[in-house]
């Protein structure tokens, strides 16, 4: 009769390893797989931020001012590291996405004036995603009646898979391949030693601070930090049920996502540089396209569309996303990528609305799309204040926080500094509205 | 005397195989793992108005409003309305 052998020391003080668990032999390794594991959300949220829109914008401030505008870029990378660093924190503290936040802490009327804002804002710069793809598509020859209606099929596909992971992956990959811009910049031959001193030194074009050059620059701010980016991320981190001990690989995946963003918004600026340097006229990225093919080689052209046409794609997801998710959060409807179709239906549904509606109304012809690109980057930069007081706000709710999430005082400076400098150039654009002659106009 | 000679080279063996056998390591996917408790707003009251938020909030209220507004302004500016068409 065989005997019950007792369990060494070692069994019995080890504990038991979850089924669904990776082993590993170094402590490297650990930490190592811990990061990757926790990557997405930030860098997808920071690369989907280089949305149609922010092609658009970057290229035409490279195009309008050369190199000019490169250290606005640097400037911008701790405001977007430091305003999601914020949105991860919240979303890991609390599993909640921001809008059931607003909507739970500040009461019914902010909570819907805040969705409000979001669903329009969201919507109008979705339409502008699928102006994108028409426009590219059509410099390549294929019509947009088959375009926008298979681009919008594919991203719901990419969706409703009922796996999370299998969405970040494939966005993750479509983020990867924006760095073909680092490519095209250096095609585009800026000049290294330009690049580097533009970057670090702050200076104004030629023709100095005038109401094109402000009216660019409040444009920028607008597109690298925009609204849907809160609202998204935070269920993102929500929705991939990060746990308390994944806030550093969060705050680490935030920081990668914001170089990432900004090395290659430098980039745009770099291509669009030809056309300054060649005192061309800029119209959209699709006429840039077109117009520098001859200059800097025909895969830049090709490259151009082909990765005007990815941003698009990214943008759409992730803001579609955004609004599914804080719709469904404030309705209380179940929303995860992780259920099917069927368990999840509201937020599906409410992803699939919003993509299919802007994708129709791009197909109703003759739409300016540079008109309406401007017009959505202006409006998110006015309302970005707004949200960003919300979220300053609920990371000082210490009774929701508690000491451990609760911002620390020197987070709360830097952070009110930025919501003063934003209210301030978001003054100045309503100034711009009300006296358009205050600041001289280009001559 | 044997006995006790067991016992310590009893537990010497033990404290050999705890330093030489490292428990395993080992990560768990977010989704994978088993969830836990987080810091709920359920149940809370709604965020305490203390002078900060209710500075905040008023001041929010009233950007909002003069930037509406301005846009309502722009736009009947734009239709004519004060007599003549706004400069570009």
């Amino acid at each position: 009769m065989e005997q019950e052998t007792a369990p060494t020391v070692a069994e019995s003080v080890m504990p038991p390893v979850p089924a669904k668990a990776v082993v590993v032999h170094k402590r490297w390794q650990q930490r190592l797989l811990q990061h990757l594991m926790v990557i997405g959300p930030g860098l997808i949220v920071m690369e989907a931020d280089n949305d149609a829109g922010a092609v658009s914008t970057y290229t035409q401030a490279g195009a309008q001012y050369g190199l000019h505008l490169l250290w606005l870029m640097l400037v911008l990378l701790p405001v977007c590291y430091f305003i999601q660093e914020m949105v991860a924190r919240l979303g890991i503290a609390t599993g909640q996405g921001h809008a059931a936040m607003i909507y739970k802490r500040f009461g019914k009327w902010w909570g819907r004036f805040s969705l409000f804002d979001l669903l329009l804002v969201n919507f109008l710069t979705l339409v502008t995603e699928f102006a994108a793809i028409s426009l590219a598509t059509q410099k390549m020859g294929i019509s947009p009646w088959l375009s926008v209606p298979v681009s919008a099929a594919a991203l719901v596909a990419m969706v409703i898979t009922g796996s999370y992971l299998r969405w970040e992956r494939i966005t993750i990959f479509l983020c990867l391949l924006d760095l073909v811009w680092l490519a095209m910049a250096w095609a585009a031959h800026p000049g290294a030693a330009a690049v580097v001193h533009h970057t670090l030194i702050p200076n104004a074009p030629p023709k100095g601070w005038t109401s094109d050059l402000i009216l660019m620059v409040i444009a920028i701010v607008g597109t690298t930090i925009a609204p849907w980016q809160l609202f998204f991320q935070q269920s993102a981190v929500a929705d991939k049920k990060l746990r308390f001990k994944d806030l550093r690989s969060a705050r680490l995946d935030t920081l990668i996502g914001s170089c990432f963003t900004i090395l290659v918004a430098g980039a745009m600026i770099c291509v669009g540089n030809v056309m300054y340097r060649h005192h061309l006229n800029y119209e959209d990225p699709a006429q840039m396209a077109e117009t520098i093919g001859p200059l800097v080689g025909h895969w830049v052209r090709n490259g151009v569309l082909l990765f005007m046409i990815n941003a698009a794609v990214l943008g759409t997801t992730a803001i579609s996303l955004a609004s599914a998710w804080a719709v469904a959060e404030v309705k209380e409807w179940p929303h995860s990528l992780q259920m099917p179709f069927r368990k999840a239906q509201g937020f599906y549904i409410t992803y699939v609305v919003c993509t299919a509606l802007a994708a129709a109304i791009v197909l109703i012809p003759r739409a300016p799309l540079q008109l309406i690109i401007i017009g959505v980057q202006v409006l998110a930069g006015l309302i970005l204040p707004s949200a960003i007081v919300f979220l300053q706000l609920l990371l000082n709710d210490r009774e929701l926080l508690g000491d451990e999430f609760v911002n620390k005082p020197w987070n709360n400076v830097v952070n009110w500094l930025i919501v003063c400098v934003l209210f301030i150039l978001s003054v100045v654009l309503a100034v711009q509205v009300i006296a358009p002659n205050l600041f001289p106009a280009n001559p | 005397m044997e006995t006790y000679y067991n016992v310590w080279k009893e537990r010497n063996a033990m404290k050999t195989t705890a330093n030489t056998e490292q428990p395993p390591l080992y990560v768990v996917h977010p989704l994978d793992d088993a969830p836990e408790t987080k810091r709920s707003p359920d149940g809370l009251r709604p965020i305490p108005m203390r002078g900060s938020v209710r500075a905040s909030l008023i001041a929010l209220r009233c950007y909002l409003i003069a930037i509406m507004l301005l846009a309502i302004y722009r736009i009947l500016m734009l239709a004519g309305l004060f007599g003549h068409v706004a400069a570009k």
